[in-house]
């Protein structure tokens, strides 16, 4: 008997999306089952009812084969069911154990009994292998930390059954071999575990059955042995992928930037970027690597203009390019995707033409005689639209009815359409789905053999290998080794470079920089 | 969009506009020819017409089915308003029937000694009609009284004070219970001289009446409203009175018409700089202090050019206030920009100091030495506004209004700094990320916005008072807030949203003054439209929030929304 099933569930929300569209679904006690599928697939929201947060508009869940009605999260806790969520629910000025006892505190008089909460933390830190230190405040603790509290916290309120949000993504490679592992504990415990993703890699290495979704519906569940990486991507997306960029190999050419004994420190004089040097050629991607918080963010802001040095110098064919703002970089051929597209990279109530402008619309042939050319901007929205393939069904609507895809094209396009001679992508396909992926992959390679310099910074080390010709890493604001990707670079042997393990030395990173 | 639907669109916005103008202009003149071209400048007046359905065509093409949602909530507060003035108006008819009385047969003649009478002659007597939470309440009273042949009497019944509203009606009946003679009022001479019971003409008086013979008589007595009608449709009439001067009153004379379109004009000035600094995200309330000082610098201009002609010192004096304003606004933009002052405590505070600033500089400059009123005196006739209709203040302000929407459509639709503003308001860090200059910006659009304001402060002096006054704006530059709401910032559509709330705002006071609506009840009504239209307008803003708020998250249902729009 499934631990958990749903049965011909609808979810159609108020503004007649129809999110789940007659899913049945089953997890096996003791199981644990991935849960893929693109952004906008209804993944979430299958499990947003599981869960409680949302109600089905028809359909039954059961729950041991028994049929119950999950009104909120608070009724599916009481059923056995925790749900680690992507963006943490933590109080970030709390201790590990007051988090994890939080609204189950045992009480002593009219205070908390923080040396039993201390204990049970401990020990069920033990009891299933996942270290933490339940004195530490979560501010003070590594993401992979938090994470692991997360977990706890929900078998701390007597989960049996765990959904696990897309946890991978804020992990470096060895923090996910410990999820792994920690995660075949529980199950041996006797848990079982939901897993939601969309990388495939993980879903061979870690689960016993998978289900596919894609266009609110459930393509297929297979045993995870007798599937591979091709197949599943192939009921993803509903054709063909090529997982593998086609990465011609080109003579680089002469520097494009240089950047020279940067340093910057934010207001509280925390130094974020530490005497950084390195040059970006043309023909070239340099990726950059590292955990998130090393000081990646704060660089790509640097070299863009938007935050300014403390001490340090870039230049653009002998051209110093910062402290004079982003429009003054910009001028200088610079293009940048940001790493929050939400945030920087569009305006989502403005339409679509408005956002393909803002780097140029001041400018001849969107500007003439100090009035706006209408219809150059509507010619530059519609020439975009076409040649990046966003689908949307006319320049005027506004950003915020694309999805997430499809507004990341909005970036790329507007900032490849620059004619750049250097192009900064930060996260570039952070949140976009498969067949996205693959259009802004294929979009960066075929520039940078047309010449493009790229300076690639993504969380994502895969992605960082796939795509560079030169590999950074990035840890606490320094650059600790530089190497030229091929073969012979490992995923494992970069890891410790992203932990701080190891570092090169001076003349090692001289040799490639 | 298209294109059928996109010339439907202009179609029906063409009709809606040529349908008001006509309606608007048929019930100035009660339909009739003879009776429009009879008035001065009735060319003008259509011309004002026409640009009134102008602004009707604009907000059908710009909010497309958002004007619905415009008119729907416009109807619904106007039929809540309905329902309290009815309710209200309910209770107000049940005054006329309730309260304490008195009744009395006057008479000189020698009264008859009859047992088992009532009333003698000159006695008072009385009681309590309806008076609420008795068991068995009084509606009605018989009186008999015994009187002789020929006996000449007045049968009075009054309300026993002024407090009491009740208005009785009185009527005489012989013993087979025919009615002799009834009465419902008296006269002012009855009232004031000739019986001193009596409180008001709503008193009823059978005065001097000659009994036909010896008998016994009936005086009887109840509330006039039971007798007319229910109170129910007599306070559906009163309301509807009522709202016929609300939705008629400012169109159905020359002169109403007038009142009506100087007040939007002002408020449609200032709705245009509010949508300004707002399509910019900046919460500045400054337009009230950038409205004193144009006016400051306006009247100040005025009173000092007694000889310059018409021609040379309005535009003047336009630009004069314009530049006012522009000052007034930089200051606020300045502090945020460069010191992030919040602009909603610096404009408050600066308007404070206009206000300040325009009276001190009011009372001890401006106002004539021998004057006892704070003012300045009428300004030199060359320096007042043109008049293009007569027996109104309309003046060639409306050609300046029509001409400033344009110029803000070109700036926030047509320019670069325009398109800086929408992004900013839109996102200001995508801005920064994009090399915006989002200081600078910040900056004009405040200090662009100031102009407008500064405009309005000019029409006010130069337009309406033609003279400086303290309390000039009487806080009016706040319900350009809720115009510029309405509109939803367009700026297009705020000559729309400033015609229909100055049309409730000045109907508002003919409600009051025709239908004798009590002044907290119209300022009632209208505080349900205001709280109504921008309720719904917050929705719409906050929807577009809480949308974005989703996206944030995850983005689902954006998504599927994209699937339904391709």
């Amino acid at each position: 008997m499934p631990i958990i099933e749903t049965q011909a569930i609808h979810k159609i929300y108020p503004n007649g999306v129809h999110a789940n569209d007659d899913i049945n679904f089953e997890v096996e006690h003791g199981e644990i089952h991935a849960l893929v599928g693109e952004n906008g697939a209804g993944k979430t929201t299958l499990m947003k009812l599981i869960f409680g947060m949302e109600h089905p508009t028809s359909g039954r869940i059961l729950f041991r084969g028994e049929e119950v009605e999950i009104e909120n999260p608070q009724d599916a806790i009481e059923h056995g069911i925790g749900m680690v969520h992507q963006n943490f629910m933590l109080v970030n000025s709390f201790s590990v154990a007051q988090n994890i006892i939080l609204n189950r505190e045992t009480m002593q008089g009219i205070s908390i009994d923080m040396q039993q909460a201390i204990d049970d933390t401990a020990a069920l830190s033990q009891e299933y292998g996942l270290a933490v230190n339940p004195t530490a405040k979560i501010e003070d603790i590594p993401v992979g930390m938090r994470q692991r509290v997360e977990i706890l916290k929900a078998l701390y309120r007597g989960a049996e059954i765990l959904i696990l949000d897309e946890p991978t993504a804020v992990l470096t490679p060895s923090e996910t071999q410990d999820l792994f592992a920690a995660v075949r504990n529980l199950v041996e415990g006797g848990k079982t575990v939901i897993f939601i993703t969309h990388k495939l890699k993980e879903v061979i290495a870690i689960s016993d059955r998978v289900t596919v979704m894609r266009d609110a519906r459930v393509i297929g569940t297979v045993k995870t042995a007798e599937t591979d990486e091709r197949e599943l991507a192939r009921m993803m997306v509903g054709r063909e992928v090529f997982m593998q960029v086609d990465r011609p190999p080109v003579e680089r050419g002469g520097s494009v930037l240089e950047v020279s004994d940067l340093t910057y420190a934010d207001d509280s004089g925390h130094q974020l970027l530490k005497h950084i040097s390195f040059h970006v050629y043309e023909n070239e991607i340099l990726g950059i690597a590292g955990v998130e918080g090393n000081g990646q963010t704060e660089l790509a802001e640097v070299l863009t203009g938007l935050r300014p040095p403390t001490t340090g110098e870039a230049f653009i064919n002998e051209e110093q390019i910062l402290g004079r703002g982003p429009r003054s970089v910009r001028e200088h051929q610079v293009a940048h995707i940001p790493e929050d597209r939400l945030t920087n990279g569009v305006a989502l109530a403005s339409t679509i033409d408005d956002n393909l402008i803002i780097d140029r619309y001041y400018r001849e042939p969107f500007t003439r005689r100090g009035l706006l050319d209408i219809n150059a901007i509507e010619d530059n929205g519609r020439e975009l639209i076409r040649e990046f393939n966003i689908i949307a069904p006319s320049g005027a609507i506004p950003v915020n009815a694309l999805s997430g895809g499809n507004m990341q094209k909005v970036v790329v396009a507007r900032e490849l359409s620059s004619s750049p001679k250097l192009l900064i992508a930060a996260q570039p396909t952070r949140g976009v789905d498969i067949g996205a992926i693959e259009f802004i992959h294929q979009e960066l390679v075929d520039q940078r053999t047309n010449g493009l310099a790229i300076l690639l910074i993504s969380a994502d080390l895969q992605e960082v290998m796939k795509l560079s010709d030169r590999i950074m890493v990035m840890y606490e604001g320094e650059i600790v080794g530089v190497f030229p990707n091929d073969d012979s670079l490992t995923e494992e042997r970069i890891g410790y470079y992203m932990l701080g393990a190891e570092r090169q030395d001076a003349a090692e990173m001289e040799r490639y920089a | 969009m298209t294109a059928f639907r996109t010339h439907l669109l202009l179609i029906l916005g063409g009709l809606s506009g040529l349908a008001v103008t006509l309606f608007i202009t048929n019930t100035m003149f009660d339909g009739s020819i003879e009776k429009m071209s009879a008035t001065p400048t009735w060319q003008n007046v259509v011309l004002v017409n026409v640009l009134i359905g102008a602004c009707i065509f604009l907000f059908v093409v710009e909010l497309r089915r958002g004007a619905i949602r415009v008119l729907l909530t416009v109807v619904v507060a106007l039929i809540l308003g309905f329902l309290v003035t009815f309710v209200f108006n309910l209770d107000s008819s049940l005054r006329f029937t309730r309260g304490e009385f008195r009744v009395q047969v006057v008479s000189e003649a020698e009264a008859l000694d009859v047992d088992g009478v009532d009333l003698e002659y000159n006695r008072v007597r009385g009681g309590h009609f309806n008076k609420p939470n008795v068991v068995e309440p009084v509606s009605e009273v018989a009186w008999s009284f015994a009187g002789g042949e020929g006996d000449v009497v007045s049968l009075l019944a009054y309300a026993k004070n002024k407090r009491s509203s009740v208005d009785p009606l009185v009527e005489l009946r012989d013993e087979s219970g025919a009615v002799l003679a009834s009465a419902t009022s008296a006269t002012v001479a009855q009232v004031e001289e000739r019986f001193d019971d009596l409180v008001r003409v709503t008193d009823a008086v059978i005065a001097d009446f000659q009994l036909p013979a010896d008998g016994t008589y009936t005086l009887y007595a109840r509330p006039e409203e039971l007798a007319t009608g229910t109170i129910m449709t007599e306070a559906f009439q009163q309301t509807n009175v009522a709202f016929e001067a609300l939705l008629l009153g400012p169109i159905q004379r020359v002169n109403r018409w007038g009142a009506w379109i100087q007040d939007a004009i002002t408020l449609i000035l200032i709705g245009l700089s509010f949508a300004i600094v707002f399509r910019a995200e900046q919460f500045s309330l400054g337009a009230e202090g950038q409205l004193y000082f144009g006016a400051l610098v306006s009247g100040a201009i005025a009173l000092n050019s007694p000889n310059v002609p018409s021609i040379l010192i309005i535009p003047i004096i336009l630009l004069a206030s314009g530049t006012a304003g522009f000052i007034y606004g930089l200051i606020p933009g300045a502090l945020k920009a460069y010191l992030g002052a919040n602009e909603l405590v610096s404009t408050l505070m600066l308007n404070v100091i206009a206000t300040g600033f325009f009276d001190m500089v009011l009372y001890f400059q401006l106002r004539p030495i021998d004057s006892a009123y704070v003012a300045t005196g009428k300004f030199p006739a060359n320096t007042v506004l043109p008049v293009i209709v007569e027996r109104t203040q309309v003046t060639i302000a409306v050609f300046l209004v029509a001409i400033v929407v344009f110029f803000c459509w070109l700036l926030i639709r047509r320019t670069p700094l325009g398109y800086e503003i929408r992004i900013i308001g839109s996102n200001l860090k995508f801005a920064d990320y994009g090399g915006v200059n989002s200081r600078r910006t910040i900056m004009l659009s405040m200090a662009l916005s100031g102009v407008v304001a500064g405009f309005a402060g000019m029409h006010l002096a130069n337009g309406i008072y033609r003279e400086l006054i303290l309390d000039l704006s009487l806080a009016l530059a706040f319900e350009g807030v809720v115009v510029a709401l309405l509109a939803r910032l367009n700026v297009l559509v705020v000559p729309f949203a400033g015609l229909l709330y100055s049309y409730l705002r000045v109907g508002a006071q003919f409600m009051e003054r025709d239908a004798n609506a009590s002044f907290e009840l119209v300022r009632m009504i209208q505080a349900i439209i205001i709280l109504l239209i921008t309720a719904e307008a917050l929705v719409t803003i906050f929807q577009g929030r809480q949308k974005r708020a989703d996206i944030d998250e995850k983005g689902h249902a954006v998504e599927a929304l994209e699937a339904g729009d391709v």
